[in-house]
């Protein structure tokens, strides 16, 4: 029997090669889409699980109340990771490192900067690094070593059989490699070449043996059997032992929440990146419920082909139920096949998703995991597309299908067919809705006037004696003609890494603590970026005469109370700044948020980048050129590399544009099929009503009256969806929008402008069937009746 | 074999009411070979598809072997009628995608014969009706006249008790007509009942009994052996 119902199903997909392609294609392309985004979500929820410890591990997360708001930082003291590896229970292991250094490595002439950080050498044995040269346990054994990876060992060396081997750090001082490790792969929340002894950097940096001060990150290993609940009870409190006065409350964060959560509001967990993952799995689902729509209504509409064979089937002996198993079969079976014409359309796509997406993805066919997902996509598609076209071909009756009746088309079929368009058309309207919207806010943020110029802004990681010799440095670039400044300062503007609460001033409610940025930049910095004083003065060029003054920003100005602001004394510990300027307020850290309280100092002791205002009236890259001499020439032994503040003020949409990317690709997607389904059922139609066309014809109707006939039906079902979809899509994209301060109002013309692409899109499909058939011979209509 | 009494069967749309079947009763014997005639619209087709276990009637009473079926589910219905009943079209109706053995086979598939039983008698009936030399080409590539034997083979590969033939020759010339008149004689002669519903005279002529119907009623009855 089930041979037979093959070769039935064969020879019916031969004979019908258009349908069957519409249905195939169609269904391909729909699976396509789903195996990309599930590869892409496979990817997300496996972040992290290359270390084999994953659900041991944790990191320390610090939560600061301020006037009531919880913020959490990543950030812990010093001594915190030997007292509680010592004074918790359930803690086996801790280990401390720094964010991220971005040094100069040099062999005889090469010279690379490399991502690196300093990390305690228990470290290297939680994570499980894979050493392929040396030993985690004595890697660190001599204070100058450093491990690296093999990717790093090969473009310094050649090969991997380095150990022993030194390299030259920031023109300094030599380190020997002790280990060579594994390169890390994508999908892991640590990017590094090298990992050095956290020693070094504890050395330099007396600050951070102080309990009060967080600069560095803090990674805990429990034990298997530890009680989780009991070690964050000890932690919570930990500080108050160890002092009075500190805000920051302790806990630890499981690795496993790293990359999908890791978002905080006012002291919460809130849903970070599965959010995306979440959202992009829908879409998946709904791109297959749109090619499975297309099957069933390619399928129902056809089934007039169909009848004679389900009459005589029927009459020869063949129950409901034994019809119904050979359309679900025959529907697996195209699944099937479109599945497998999926794997080829995976293949060809993949390497253009994965730089959509900025991911190394790959297909691994022998997966599995993977195949069972395809087969299960496939059984599923199957199932749903076949379904409704099973149960309603065999339910014709025999008698009326064996005298050659027609079947109705006004009935139950017919509608449930307009509202499977419907669904089809809805789903496509709201996502080009959703795209032009969020490709609007990410205009609107992107165009946000941030309080200052980001354009033909540059900036350098100073390296070298760059500090020290700023002014020559200055005063040579401003001799190229093609700067106009240039300023030090601690962070890059765009992120502004360091904040207290510790600052009291008059009138201030001495138990409330605000918390406040502080920078610490050389006089040159508010001229440099474009910024504006509002009140009062700028610093004086001559850092010594300011000393003990500062700027603030308005938002600090309003909330110490607005007034006679300037001459008024901050005061943090013994020490005590005076207000000289007031300045407008930037936009840093978040780019969706007003500005927060901010203090500027007049300090260049900590300063990391060299920012340079580039004449706009020069070409670029003749400006670099310039720039670049200067600094070779005034800091000889570093290799150049300057980055733009714009672009990185870019990378701050990552999120949003990957959104944006992949909600266009599969919305147009999303329309493809559709109109793959509409473009099939407008052939039924017009096949259907070729005798009625013909009559119409030889009684005078016109081919354009009559094109105008056959695509008038379809647009109304996309009107109609375009009513469905409008308050769907705009609830969805408002809630959206709810989540950003600095927003789009959403604009009525949006919606015209999709509802007038819908139908667009749906007349050019259906017109082509349509003034195909208005244009036939009518007799050769009415003869073939 | 057939007894029928007070058949009623009446098609309702919205505005009209046609009585198709007006209180027919009749019986057929077994091993009888019967004609059914009459004007179109007269209720020969209904009756048929009653007979065939297509269509049940409104009311009446229908014992088809002593069994009373006239109000059996489509179920049982289909049980019923694979076993004992073929069917014979003036469209053929034969499966286009299926080649003849194949054609030929699904009956027996239905009733779950196993295959190398199945092959035997697939070629068996082929060999019966000639057209054994055909049995791998599909319908389309037959004439008529061999698209109708291999109808005809394949209403009697499971050895109905019943055949019904709605105008089994409607669709043929003439030679190839008495040609099939011929097979169904000769089914007949080997004890299977014919019911044969046709507009010809001719093909009447090789029955044994002759029901004139009208308006849903049988007016005449000609006995012809």
């Amino acid at each position: 029997m089930f041979k037979n119902y093959l070769k039935t199903t064969f020879r019916n997909l031969w004979k019908n090669k258009g349908y069957t392609f519409l249905n195939i294609f169609g269904l391909a392309i729909g699976i396509a889409c789903a195996a990309l985004i599930f590869l892409w979500v496979e990817d997300e929820l496996n972040y992290n699980d290359y270390f084999s410890n994953k659900e041991n591990l944790y990191k320390i997360k610090d939560s600061q109340t301020y006037d009531g708001t919880t913020f959490t930082f990543d950030a812990t003291p010093g001594p915190l990771a030997p007292g509680i590896k010592s004074e918790i229970p359930g803690i086996k292991n801790t280990a401390r490192t720094t964010w991220g250094n971005q040094s100069l490595f040099s062999l005889d002439d090469k010279n690379i900067y490399e991502q690196g950080m300093y990390v305690d050498s228990s470290f290297l044995s939680m994570f499980g690094l894979k050493f392929i040269q040396g030993k985690a346990a004595t890697a660190f054994q001599q204070l100058y070593s450093v491990v690296i990876s093999k990717k790093m060992a090969e473009k310094f060396f050649g090969s991997t059989n380095v150990v022993g081997k030194s390299l030259r750090v920031d023109n300094k001082q030599n380190y020997v490699v002790s280990g060579v490790i594994e390169d890390l792969p994508e999908n892991v929340s640590f990017k590094f070449d090298w990992v050095a002894p956290f020693k070094i950097y504890l050395d330099q940096n007396d600050w951070l043996q102080q309990w009060g001060n967080n600069g560095i990150v803090t990674y805990v290993e429990t034990a298997s059997n530890a009680n989780i609940a009991s070690i964050n009870k000890k932690l919570y409190n930990y500080l108050d032992t160890k002092g009075q006065g500190f805000n920051a409350k302790f806990s630890i964060y499981p690795m496993s929440r790293w990359r999908m959560y890791d978002s905080w509001k006012n002291g919460k967990e809130v849903p970070g990146r599965i959010k995306f993952v979440n959202l992009f799995s829908l879409i998946a689902w709904i791109i297959l419920i749109i090619a499975c729509i297309n099957f069933m209504n390619l399928s129902t509409a056809r089934s007039e082909q169909r009848a004679r064979e389900v009459g005589v089937r029927k009459v020869l002996g063949a129950g409901k139920g034994k019809l119904i198993v050979q359309f679900i079969g025959e529907s697996l079976i195209m699944a099937l096949i479109s599945a497998l014409v999926a794997i080829g359309i995976v293949y060809l796509a993949l390497p253009a998703f994965n730089s959509l997406v900025e991911k190394q993805l790959f297909v691994g066919i022998s997966n599995p995991v993977h195949i069972v997902a395809l087969l299960a996509i496939a059984l599923i598609c199957g199932l749903i597309a076949g379904s409704y076209p099973a149960f309603y071909l065999s339910s014709f009756n025999p008698v009326t299908v064996l005298n050659g009746l027609k079947i109705k088309s006004s009935g139950s079929a017919g509608f449930i067919r307009k509202g499977l368009v419907i669904v089809q058309f809805s789903i496509s309207i709201v996502l080009i809705i959703s795209t032009i919207i969020v490709y609007q806010q990410i205009h609107h943020v992107k165009n946000r006037d941030l309080g200052y110029n980001k354009q033909n802004l540059i900036y350098l990681q100073l390296q070298g004696n760059m500090k020290q010799h700023f002014n020559a440095i200055k005063n040579d670039l401003l001799q190229t003609g093609v700067v106009q400044n240039a300023a030090l300062s601690r962070s890059i503007v765009l992120q502004l890494g360091s904040n207290t609460g510790n600052f009291q001033w008059q009138g201030k409610d001495p138990n409330k603590q605000v918390l406040i940025t502080v920078e610490g930049v050389s006089p040159e910095y508010t001229s440099t970026m474009g910024m504006h004083i509002k009140e009062g003065r700028d610093f004086y060029a001559d850092i010594k005469s300011d000393s003990n003054n500062v700027i603030i920003n308005e938002t600090l100005a309003k909330i110490m109370g607005g007034k006679n602001i300037l001459g008024s004394v901050l005061s943090q510990g013994d020490s005590k700044y005076t207000v000289v300027g007031v300045m407008k307020d930037f936009i840093y850290n978040n780019m969706y948020s007003p500005s927060s309280p901010l203090i500027l100092f007049p300090d260049t002791s900590s300063v990391n980048y060299l920012t340079i205002r580039l004449n706009a009236k020069h070409n670029l890259p003749e400006s670099i050129a310039k720039v670049e001499k200067v600094i070779k020439t005034d800091n000889p032994g570093f290799p150049f590399e300057a980055k733009f503040v714009d672009e990185q003020f870019d990378q701050f949409f990552k999120a949003e544009t990957l959104i944006g990317k992949l909600a266009s690709v599969f919305s147009v997607l999303a329309i493809f099929i559709s109109c793959l389904g509409l473009f099939g059922l407008a052939a039924y139609t017009a096949e259907r009503r070729t005798k009625e066309i013909g009559i119409r014809k030889v009684l005078g109707a016109s081919a354009k009256g009559l094109a105008g006939l056959l695509s008038k039906d379809f647009l109304y079902l996309v009107a109609f969806s375009c009513i469905l979809a409008f308050p769907i899509a705009w609830w969805m994209m408002h809630n959206w929008l709810e989540k950003y301060e600095y927003r789009i109002n959403i604009s009525w013309t949006i919606f015209l402008i999709a509802g007038l692409l819908a139908l667009l899109i749906a007349l050019i499909t259906v017109s082509f069937q349509a003034i195909k058939v208005a244009l036939s011979n009518p007799v050769k209509s009415l003869r073939s009746e | 074999m057939i007894k029928i009494k007070d058949l009623e069967k009446i098609y309702r749309t919205e505005e009209v009411e046609t009585v198709a079947l007006n209180k027919l009763s009749f019986n057929v014997k077994e091993g009888e070979f019967v004609a059914v005639m009459g004007p179109s619209g007269c209720g020969k087709s209904t009756l048929l598809n009653i007979l065939g276990l297509l269509d049940d009637p409104d009311s009446g009473s229908f014992i088809f072997n002593g069994i009373e079926v006239a109000h059996f589910n489509e179920r049982k219905r289909a049980d019923l009628r694979k076993r004992n009943i073929g069917f014979v079209f003036q469209s053929f109706n034969l499966i286009d995608e299926l080649t003849v053995f194949e054609n030929v086979e699904l009956p027996l598939i239905y009733l779950g014969v196993k295959s190398d039983e199945r092959k035997k008698r697939v070629e068996e009936v082929l060999d019966k009706v000639q057209i054994m030399h055909r049995k791998n080409h599909y319908p389309q590539q037959l004439s008529g006249g061999q698209q109708q034997r291999v109808a005809v083979a394949r209403a009697v590969v499971n050895n109905p008790k019943l055949i019904l033939a709605d105008e089994p020759t409607g669709n043929l010339d003439s030679s190839n007509g008495n040609e099939v008149m011929q097979m169904l004689t000769e089914l007949n002669e080997q004890g299977t009942t014919i019911v044969m519903v046709t507009h010809s005279e001719h093909d009447a002529r090789y029955s044994h009994r002759i029901i004139r119907m009208l308006d849903g009623q049988t007016v005449t009855e000609n006995i012809l052996v």
